[in-house]
């Protein structure tokens, strides 16, 4: 097709327009391009490196003006101070991040499911106005809530300092019925649904045999976004919960202040609670990529 | 079939959810007063109290079935912020609490939430004002003092040396000797003759001076009235006249603060006896630290502590015999040794053991005989510390950091700002 | 279903034989409610959770901003309207409002624009897509507060990364704690770090969404990729760019995590240099000194939130507008 367009176009075409043609029907990124993207690149790993540095040394490290930029060797040590030590708590914490992110993902695909399948598939009254309040509610911020939140969790049901305090206002998300809905909406065909209930399937067997396989892709995704912002949540579990069950952003802030008079262990500690999510990450990024991809295109 | 898989699937759904409620629904065992019973007691300190490690197995050696474990917070300030949040959650609050002085009185409205702590074993244990500031309306005594905050001047001899100051410590208190006044006309000699500064932090200074004074931030009959008492507009504008030239410009408790430590950014500083500890932990290279038995204006004492049995906890019967036992005058002197931590308890003041006790690190200083003298040098009218203290003096020395650490307002348009962040706590 | 539908045919045809019928089946009962009722069952987890865990607190945060509150002396006497007062007259609460706005606007603008270009190189025939892709997403893997606690020490005054090599090549060391500007230049970093590639991804997924035969054209017509960038992808991404920047506008007006973290007291500086409004309603209810006013924090919530939806509609508004005079002037 390439060359058809440029055989076609005018004699008169000269060099410069038809390298720009080409160059913009291959499409291939200049030095510049691929420049810019190395730093972008080396930009975003730069903090992790950093903490790595100054993780890897010692209290002295931080003061030094000499900038060394090859780290130094205390930095299993440093892990060691910190999974040992019981105030922060390292890892109970990371047992209390990967249970109540698991929990709330598994909940959220779920219900997000089941409502999204209902707006997308099934017709009944209110169907409209109830998918706009729910987009509507995605505007609301959660720290709107926390005062009452606080109220009813700690004095209400006694339950301060418990991880079900954290899960439980997280079980739902309107972004998730948001996503499923768009989603299925497009991507489950109505025959299938046909072909079921023609088949003898009741309400719930196809929801169960046929919409949730064909939501699997979505679904997987959804999951994946919801376990990383569960995961890195700080702001209620920093109220709720305490030094004898945090999650893990709860026990970087422990971290903070039980070890301020040696930062190099504080940046260990930072270091140290990237792992999982990192694991996760090289491990399903090219979902997480694709998913967000997805997404931008269906909102 | 179809339907046996959809059970199965509703049956690991509802056994995950009963396990998750199981797990999350797991509430301590109701206060068992069992001695054999294993239980663990949370002890909730910040800075540092000199509780130790090998101090905490002590009493498990002598209460087997009891283990110990240790919180610290990294400043009074966030030990507080913590007390009351988790006073109103109703849960999460330590075995045993520690409270400094200067926000008590605002923990002492909440009585009814701490353990009632009286006892035959501590009667008398204490200095009278100690004990009474810990006594509320109804008489009970909830808190059992730690340690009180006997103030000297800590400083460096080698940078004396160096602008021709002398070196002795029998010198030094001869040198300072005198009122504030004289203490700043010592500085100024000495800035002429150095590169560092007199003193750490102005903010240290104004503790320094508003704990020699009755009647400070508020009036005995609970009244903000910091913005219009002379005694403190009056401090606040003598300390900032000199302080360009005689603070060392950092903010206490911030990094840089602690840097300071072994940097040699300044010569002098207001040392409560808790102070010592922290300086030995943070500048354990330098050589040059010493104390002379001197303070400006005669005596001061600065923080001080208590404990408190919170009534939530599970253990309040345990909890109430470990702090007991944490205070009394043997531990005390532990942890005096240790950190530097100078008792409150009466039985200690005269002891030989504590009046020999000596620091090598502060250039073999007898901090023992030291400390008792300068506790004895404590105006005997202790400041009055109402209910809204913490907060008024958080906002004054926020006003002091905003001119001379952060250098982002001047004097009279930091004041305004005081006036105006007090009004929003009355 | 089709077979009902026949049957319903034939019924109305012959509809003496049917009146004799009396019963409809049991099965024909059930299956009528269960398609009735099935979508409600399916909506509703959904929606009891939410009121109870979403439309409660939103609700009760205005009960409790209408009374006089302590987070430990409890519910107290009906105040009305005089906690909003008491918020709107408090100082601090403007200037949180501004530290908000500022640390939003300096990195929302130049978050945009930067994802913007990288969405536009990634967009491009590059050579290991995936590679490119999910480097550009490490950083949204780290928790904010990591985030924070490892920029608040590069910014460090006296000792940071920053200011040692300001200081290399000759300048001043900048005040990044304690001055407001630099403090949000800081913040806005961090926020920016977080967040850039994500909406890189976003971007690039719109534009490869853009049919392939307006660029040929206009390469054609003799147009620089430049000018094609501004003329063809900026206009098409109209919806994702209303999107981006809406819910950046949400997230941005309510960071907590990265001010909260920059220093080890909390207080967004000695005279609130960075304290955003989140921070500000968190120090009414929780906070270090004076905190436990629940109803000044229920008040200050509120106001955040009216403040969200007037800005969202704004930026509804003119993000529409300008992006719909753009493509009317490029046609």
């Amino acid at each position: 097709m390439t060359a058809t367009s440029t055989a076609t176009a005018p004699r008169t075409a000269n060099r410069r327009t038809r390298r720009r043609a080409n160059a913009a029907a291959t499409n291939k990124p200049s030095f510049l391009g691929y420049a810019f993207l190395v730093v972008v690149i080396l930009g975003s790993l730069f903090p992790l490196y950093w903490s790595f540095l100054i993780g890897s040394g010692d209290a002295s490290t931080l003061r030094n003006l000499d900038v060394n930029w090859l780290p130094g060797g205390n930095l299993l040590a440093n892990f060691a101070s910190v999974l040992e030590n019981e105030a922060v708590g390292f890892w109970r914490a990371l047992g209390n991040s990967l249970i109540v992110s698991t929990v709330v993902s598994v909940s959220v695909v779920l219900f997000s499911t089941l409502a999204g399948y209902a707006f997308a598939k099934l017709k009944f009254r209110g169907s409209r106005p109830l998918l706009i309040f729910v987009i509507a509610t995605m505007a609301v911020p959660t720290q709107l809530g926390i005062v009452p939140l606080f109220i009813a969790m700690s004095q209400w049901f006694h339950l301060g300092g418990n991880i079900l305090a954290v899960i439980l206002p997280a079980l739902v998300s309107a972004f998730g019925v948001f996503w499923m809905t768009q989603y299925l909406s497009q991507a489950l065909p109505d025959e299938l649904i046909e072909a079921a209930r023609v088949d003898g399937a009741n309400m719930i067997q196809t929801f169960w045999y046929i919409a949730l396989p064909a939501a699997r892709p979505a679904a997987a995704m959804l999951g994946l976004f919801i376990f990383i912002g569960t995961w890195t949540n700080f702001f209620w579990p920093f109220i709720i919960l305490d030094s004898n069950n945090p999650t893990l952003p709860v026990a970087l802030s422990l971290l903070q202040s039980n070890f301020f008079v040696d930062y190099s262990k504080v940046l260990a500690g930072v270091l140290l609670s990237t792992i999982p999510l990192l694991i996760l990450f090289v491990v399903a990024g090219k979902q997480l990529v694709s998913g967000i991809m997805q997404g931008a295109v269906k909102g | 079939m179809k339907i046996s898989r959809r059970t199965t699937a509703i049956a690991i759904a509802g056994a995950t959810a009963f396990a998750l409620v199981a797990t999350g629904c797991s509430s301590a065992a109701p206060g068992a007063t069992d001695p054999n019973e294993k239980i663990t007691l949370t002890v909730a300190t910040f800075n540092d109290f000199g509780y130790s490690p090998e101090l905490l197995a002590e009493y498990t050696e002598l209460h087997p079935n009891v283990t110990v474990k240790q919180t610290k917070a990294k400043t009074s300030d966030d030990a507080r912020a913590n007390y009351f949040t988790k006073l109103g959650a109703g849960s999460g609050l330590a075995d045993v609490e520690a409270v400094e002085i200067d926000w008590f009185a605002e923990l002492l409205q909440y009585s009814d939430k701490l353990t009632d702590l009286s006892s035959d074993e501590v009667e008398g244990r204490w200095l009278d004002w100690k004990a009474n500031a810990a006594t509320d309306a109804d008489g009970r005594l909830i808190a059992y003092g730690t340690d009180i905050g006997p103030q000297a001047i800590c400083y460096r001899s080698d940078l004396f040396a160096a602008a021709g100051l002398p070196t002795d410590r029998a010198e030094v208190a001869t040198l300072l000797t005198g009122d504030w006044d004289h203490y700043f006309d010592v500085g100024q000699d000495f800035v002429a003759k150095s590169d560092a500064a007199w003193y750490d932090s102005v903010g240290s200074i104004m503790q320094g001076k508003l704990n020699q004074e009755v009647e400070t931030l508020e009036s005995s009959d609970g009244e903000i009235i910091a913005g219009d008492n002379p005694v403190v507009s009056e401090a606040y504008n003598d300390i900032l006249a000199q302080s360009p030239e005689l603070s060392a410009h950092l903010g206490q408790w911030s990094e840089d603060w602690y840097a300071a430590f072994s940097n040699g950014a300044y010569a002098t500083m207001l040392c409560p006896s808790w102070m010592l500890g922290i300086i030995e932990g943070e500048a354990p290279e330098v050589k040059g630290w010493d104390i002379a038995d001197v303070y400006p204006n005669g005596g001061g004492n600065w923080g001080g502590s208590y404990l408190t049995v919170p009534a939530q906890g599970a253990h309040a019967d345990a909890a109430k015999e470990f702090a007991a036992w944490l205070t009394a005058p043997e531990q005390q002197l532990k942890a005096f040794v240790k950190t530097g931590n100078f008792p409150s308890q009466v039985a200690l003041q005269d002891s030989t053991e504590l009046l020999a006790v000596t620091r090598p690190f502060f250039n073999d200083a007898p901090v023992g005989e030291l400390m008792a003298g300068r506790a004895a040098a404590v105006p005997a009218d202790a400041p009055f510390k109402g209910v809204k203290y913490f907060p008024v003096m958080t906002a004054l020395q926020n006003a002091l950091t905003r001119v001379d650490v952060e250098k982002s307002q001047d004097a009279k348009g930091s004041w305004a700002q005081f006036l105006k962040d007090i009004d929003a706590l009355k | 279903m089709t077979q009902s539908l026949a049957h319903d045919v034939d019924v109305t045809r012959t509809i003496p034989e049917e009146r004799a019928i009396r019963r409809i089946a049991f099965g024909h009962r059930l299956s009528h409610w269960d398609v009735k009722l099935s979508p409600y069952l399916y909506i509703s987890p959904f929606f009891i959770l939410f009121a109870i865990t979403g439309l409660f607190p939103l609700v009760y945060t205005g009960v409790v901003s209408l009374y006089d509150w302590h987070i430990i002396g409890g519910q107290g006497d009906f105040v009305g309207l005089k906690n909003f007062e008491w918020v709107l007259g408090q100082e601090k609460f403007w200037v949180a409002l501004r530290n908000s706005f500022s640390i939003f606007i300096l990195s929302a603008v130049p978050q945009i624009i930067i994802a913007l270009v990288i969405a536009a190189i990634l967009d491009q025939n590059l050579k290991a897509k995936t590679f490119w892709r999910m480097g550009v997403l490490v950083p949204y893997v780290v928790a904010p507060v990591a985030v924070a606690l490892i920029f608040s020490n590069m910014f460090g005054d006296q000792y940071g990364l920053i200011n040692n090599l300001l200081g290399r090549i000759g300048l001043d060391p900048v005040g990044w704690h304690s001055q407001v500007i630099p403090s949000h230049l800081a913040i806005a970093t961090m926020v920016n770090f977080r967040w850039t590639g994500y909406n890189a991804l976003i971007f690039l997924a719109a534009m490869q969404a853009i049919p392939r035969d307006y660029y040929e054209a206009a390469s054609i017509d003799g147009a620089s990729r430049i000018r094609q960038f501004f003329s063809i992808t900026i206009p098409s991404l109209r919806p994702t760019l209303i999107f981006v920047i809406i819910t950046s506008t949400i997230g941005g007006l309510q960071i907590f995590d990265e001010p909260r973290m920059y220093d080890s007291t909390g207080q967004g500086g000695a005279s609130a240099q960075w304290m955003t409004i989140t921070m500000y309603i968190y120090n009414q209810g929780f906070g270090v000194a004076g905190g436990g006013q629940f109803g000044h924090a229920a008040a200050a919530a509120w106001l955040l939130f009216l403040v969200i939806v007037i800005v969202g509609l704004i930026n509804l508004v003119a993000t529409r507008a300008i992006a719909s005079n753009e493509s009317r002037s490029a046609k």
